[in-house]
């Protein structure tokens, strides 16, 4: 679970502008970090990574509804300062092309960010336990568990977004009164309501009682627990093959990030190492 | 991924919306979508989604891609309806606030060269990620193209073949790593040229001028007008939603028009 595939207009008011104002803030604080040194150099190198993630995000496996992220990869290579900001620039794309939504943005980027975070933190703590020749597994390791915690971090999210009467007030989102509407040809001949054509109200319901809710948490969690495992392991299986190659092929890349100076390339080789 | 069409599509079409500045496509867009969002009577959604169709239909879009890029987050928001939703009328608003918002984010992207539509945010977000949004598009393309070709290579050396999804996952996976490696001597030899050319730290960009300001304005307008319907339906529900059924008339006869304009004009 890489980023919440939730439409514009289903979480509250307050959560997605909470998700922005985070997001904002995150993206400003690493933007500064990030300028302190060679921030010249970083601009072309986010925005390969940037266009990596997008590409692995926007194919999606049909019949699966999955897509593979490559954001741990991206969070391995990155470290955390230039992930936070390549995370907001793939959901900022990723948006614009309609995929994602414009209000969940900030909420898409602090996941994705975390989840490249997390994943960079989990890879190198792995690392120090398996030492380095087990770079395919650590990084394999690393990804199972990143997405465990983010596909956590997720399923609060909808929670707090359906959570019952406090959101249906703030935002009127779906207040089953307001979602019902009927045909004016007949009275009761074709009606529809949210909760079987029925005027509930926030009122009608008890604290906590899901039925009262406008997104059900619990059947989101069953559904994704019971499906995410196996995107977990395609998306590790993935990270495990791209990290173990290039670890072999340029370990430097892997261990010590793209800017140390001994990946610059070879005088001549205008191909790129190919 | 259809970036490449996408591109061409913004760049060497013309339509009247192609000809509208992209500040007030983006505005537009804002309002549609703070439309979408404002609702959740499903017809109200269903009507905005098909007053944008006839926008695209007026605009003469390819509409082949317009919905495979709008029907793309719909397979994602039937899995999340599917998954959370109390309802079915719930679920189906869902799917429609999605495509609604996908349908007037691809008509921005469709018709605005993409420059154009990351100028505006580039000026407000840090530097550094201002360019590097700028800079992803330019990689898109490079990044696309080397992965066809290494898949290619690897398909002609037998390393994809359906007999063998063992191997073929392999072949793709070392076609990704080598796309890796190469993409981050690809941001290297960008650096060098940005230095050459100059580069200082900001890319910039000048946005177009309208051709026509009463069009900017009638789009706005008209933006304004659905966001103003999608409110005064979620504030006035109780007296209006029995006559929801009305808005779906005015976007499709809207489509018919234009359709047969068209074919008058063909």
């Amino acid at each position: 679970m890489s980023h919440i595939h939730i439409p514009d207009g289903v979480l509250p008011l307050w959560l997605w502008v909470a998700g922005w104002i985070a997001a904002i803030v995150v993206v400003t604080v690493a933007g500064r970090i990030a300028s302190r040194s060679e921030a010249r150099r970083k601009v072309p190198l986010i925005g390969v990574v940037a266009a990596l993630m997008i590409v692995a995000m926007s194919s999606e496996i049909v019949p699966l509804a999955y897509h593979v992220n490559l954001s741990v990869i991206g969070g391995i290579l990155l470290a955390p300062a230039l992930s936070a900001i390549t995370a907001f620039i793939v959901v900022l794309v990723l948006a614009m092309l309609g995929h994602g939504g414009v209000t969940v943005l900030g909420l898409n980027a602090i996941v994705i960010g975390a989840e490249m975070v997390i994943g960079w933190a989990l890879f190198h703590a792995v690392l120090r336990a398996l030492g380095r020749s087990r770079a395919a597994i650590g990084a394999g390791v690393a990804t199972v568990f990143t997405l465990a915690i983010t596909t956590t971090l997720v399923v609060g999210i909808v929670w707090l977004g359906g959570a019952g009467e406090a959101a249906e007030r703030e935002t009127g989102a779906l207040d089953p009164a307001t979602m019902r509407f009927e045909n004016p040809f007949a009275e009761g001949v074709f009606e529809f309501g949210l909760f079987g054509g029925k005027d509930h109200g926030p009122d009608d319901y008890e604290d906590g009682d899901e039925a009262g809710r406008y997104l059900s948490a619990g059947r989101f969690a069953a559904v994704v627990y019971t499906l995410g495992p196996a995107g977990w392991l395609i998306e590790a299986l993935v990270t495990a093959g791209i990290i173990g190659y290039v670890a072999r092929v340029r370990p430097k890349m892997v261990f010590e990030g793209p800017l140390a100076e001994e990946h610059h390339r070879i005088p001549g080789d205008e191909s790129g190492g190919h | 991924m259809h970036i490449g069409r996408i591109d061409e599509s913004a760049t060497l079409a013309d339509s009247w919306l192609h000809r509208v500045s992209p500040v007030s496509k983006l505005l537009a867009f804002a309002l549609v979508l703070g439309a979408a969002v404002s609702t959740w009577n499903a017809l109200v959604v269903g009507s905005l989604a098909l007053a944008l169709v006839a926008i695209a239909v007026s605009a003469r879009l390819r509409w082949r891609l317009l919905l495979t890029l709008a029907g793309y987050p719909a397979v994602f928001a039937l899995v999340f309806a599917f998954s959370a939703a109390t309802s079915v009328l719930g679920g189906v608003t869902i799917v429609l606030k999605a495509v609604t918002a996908a349908l007037a984010a691809v008509i921005v992207v469709l018709t605005t060269p993409y420059p154009y539509v990351f100028a505006p945010i580039q000026r407000i977000v840090p530097t550094i990620v201002g360019d590097a949004l700028l800079m992803t598009y330019r990689s898109l393309f490079l990044l696309l193209e080397k992965f066809g070709n290494l898949i290619t290579a690897s398909r002609l050396r037998a390393g994809l073949t359906t007999g063998h999804p063992v191997r073929s996952a392999r072949a793709t996976t070392r076609a990704l790593g080598g796309l890796l490696i190469y993409s981050f001597d690809l941001s290297q030899r960008s650096y060098d040229i940005m230095r050459m050319r100059g580069y200082e730290g900001r890319l910039h960009v000048t946005l177009p001028r309208s051709t026509d300001r009463r069009v900017d304005v009638a789009l706005v307008t008209g933006a304004l007008a659905l966001l103003g319907v999608s409110l005064t339906w979620r504030l006035g529900y109780q007296a209006l939603n029995p006559y929801s059924w009305v808005l779906p008339i005015v976007p499709v006869l809207a489509i018919i028009a234009t359709l047969l304009t068209k074919e008058k004009a063909a």
